[in-house]
């Protein structure tokens, strides 16, 4: 049975998430100095955090609907960064379902980016593709990270 | 009816459907025959390794589009293993398929034959379901479809309603095969480009479909004999139960699909619904994605059942965007080297590091535990991270970091991502 779209060339996209997050962290290490304290770290988690996923999704590219949904995310966060973060702090509401009502369909589309437009099936395959491209994630930043605390 | 709860039973049931399927042709209970008929199309999935498996794997057609697969998959768990699967269906009392596929019109008379099938179900249903004799095959074979209908009712009125399922199979089986024209093999590689959607009242999809795929060889011919009777005692109370009042209105939307659907044929004993074969469809789909995933997260293999499989899966996600959260702290908290060779060494690296069991396999899976990674993760999002590293017990006495690899170490059972840092780390270590 061929299932088309499922099998990845993990291999590509490693390489090309590792080369952009390494770019992007040797790019965050020339701005921002090394600080200690527990804030500034935090905050640089968070946007070696955010590198890693964008790296990941440029990776990927268009062809997945979650890295679709990652790079339209971002390019929103871009944008409205500066314009909107003020005036949508207090907007912004956030929604949740009634703790006890989520489904487990649901709980993966929240996990799964850009699931929550998905029907089961397509948001089944997208899960698929997007474990893979995680474990390659997170096996490169395993991979820098040991590099780096040699 | 195939209800979800009938897909669900299927999954959890499925190797009893299998196994029912032998012993219980004479059984008039209708409940396994369902279980096993939903799971033929679950089970199937998942490649269960009785006899049927020789079918299954060598009949895998590659000319055969996605939803025929998985009827084929539907159809060789009716073949009890015993049986190289065979089209089944079509058989009714002693007649044996060879007379009935030899009869029938060349493939060419299929396509014409088929927008007439239509009218097979619009036509009396009701009196189909009261059967006709198995010679009426033949007249079908030869004739038109609407001159099947005519005679097949003069025929069916006189027969008794014990009969009803086996002149069912028989009269539909017999359009199928008036359509399906040539033995075997020629038949499925039509049906898909044609109109499968117009066969929704028969449950010969699965006989066509294990026709074609046993087409060339010539035991096809001989195994329908075997396997008609079983086939018919299996789904005989099936039918009577749902096809009586399903097919009545089922016909039209045989038309509707033609051009640009997925064709699905309804298996033996499946209601032929439009709507109840779509929803087979899906849930077909969605379970051979489930069998993907369950390949791809670690130690799932044994687990039967979506809900399980779902909680699995979530999990899994949640862990690994946890590790990338924790990852991206500890790179945070590393003292940057400015090097730019780093990027040459870690494509290097990463480029390198294929799977390839390296010294952490030894104890990996000795750290597994029912539910590794949650437990793992959560030690890894403890805060202070710089300080971290020493609390997290180090299991480790080879060259990589002993915690860190560890905490991940306990983290996955058989994660690959422990294989490719194996080689990884040691490939680091000289080179630094």
């Amino acid at each position: 049975m061929t299932q088309k779209g499922v099998t990845l060339n993990t291999n590509s996209h490693k390489i090309k998430f590792a080369r952009s997050f390494i770019r992007t962290l040797l790019k965050m290490r020339k701005n921002a100095p090394s600080s200690s304290s527990i804030e500034e770290i935090r905050k640089r988690s968070q946007r070696i955090k955010i590198a890693a996923y964008s790296s990941i999704a440029h990776a990927v590219g268009s062809r997945r609907a979650w890295s679709r949904a990652i790079l339209f995310k971002l390019r929103n966060r871009a944008r409205h960064h500066g314009m909107m973060r003020r005036r949508s702090m207090k907007k912004r509401v956030v929604k949740n379902d009634p703790p006890g009502d989520q489904s487990k369909a649901n709980k993966l589309r929240q996990l799964v980016p850009g699931g929550k437009a998905m029907d089961m099936c397509s948001l089944l395959e997208e899960t698929a593709h997007y474990i893979r491209c995680l474990s390659t994630q997170v096996k490169v930043m395993q991979t820098i990270a040991d590099h780096f605390s040699k | 009816m195939d209800g979800h709860e009938n897909e669900d039973v299927g999954f959890q049931h499925g190797s009893e459907g299998i196994l029912n399927c032998p012993s219980s042709r004479m059984s008039t209970n209708p409940l396994p025959e369902k279980v096993s008929a939903m799971t033929m199309s679950s089970v199937s999935m998942y490649k269960p390794s009785n006899g049927a498996d020789p079918f299954f794997g060598s009949g895998w057609d590659p000319l055969v589009s996605l939803s025929q697969s998985e009827n084929f998959g539907g159809s060789s768990m009716v073949s009890h293993g015993e049986y190289p699967p065979y089209p089944v269906v079509m058989e009714n009392q002693g007649i044996s398929t060879t007379s009935h596929l030899v009869q029938y019109p060349s493939s060419s008379s299929f396509v014409e034959l088929v927008p007439k099938l239509p009218c097979f179900g619009s036509g009396s249903f009701s009196e189909m379901v009261n059967s006709f004799g198995l010679p009426d095959c033949s007249q079908i074979a030869n004739s038109g479809c609407p001159q099947n209908y005519a005679s097949n009712k003069e025929v069916a009125t006189g027969r008794t309603s014990t009969n009803g399922a086996h002149s069912k199979d028989d009269q539909q089986v017999s359009g199928e095969g008036a359509i399906g024209s040539s033995p075997n093999a020629k038949r499925r590689k039509r049906v898909p480009d044609s109109n499968n959607s117009a066969f929704s009242p028969n449950q010969n999809g699965e006989g066509d479909v294990q026709k074609d795929l046993s087409g060339d060889s010539s035991d096809g011919q001989k195994e329908p004999d075997e396997k008609k009777p079983k086939i018919e005692q299996n789904t005989g109370s099936n039918m009577r139960g749902k096809q009586t009042s399903k097919q009545v209105k089922d016909t039209s939307s045989g038309d509707a699909p033609k051009d640009n659907y997925i064709h699905v044929r309804a298996r033996r004993g499946q209601a032929t619904n439009s709507h109840s074969l779509a929803e087979r469809v899906r849930r077909e789909k969605i379970s051979e994605r489930m069998r993907l995933l369950q390949e791809l997260v670690p130690g799932c293999n044994k687990i039967t059942g979506k809900a399980v499989m779902l909680d699995e899966i979530i999990n899994y996600v949640q862990s690994l965007q946890q590790q990338v959260e924790f990852l991206s702290m500890k790179l945070a908290t590393v003292n940057p080297e400015l090097n730019i060779d780093i990027e040459q060494i870690l494509s290097k690296d990463i480029i390198h590091s294929r799977g390839g069991t390296g010294a952490i396999l030894g104890f990996g899976p000795g750290m597994s535990s029912s539910h590794p990674y949650p437990h793992g993760i959560y030690q890894g999002t403890l805060p202070s991270i710089p300080s971290t590293t020493p609390k997290y017990p180090s299991l480790s006495q080879n060259v990589l970091d002993n915690d860190f690899q560890s905490l991940f170490q306990m983290g996955f059972d058989s994660s690959s991502a422990i294989d490719n840092l194996g080689p990884n780390a040691g490939h680091l270590k000289p080179e630094n």
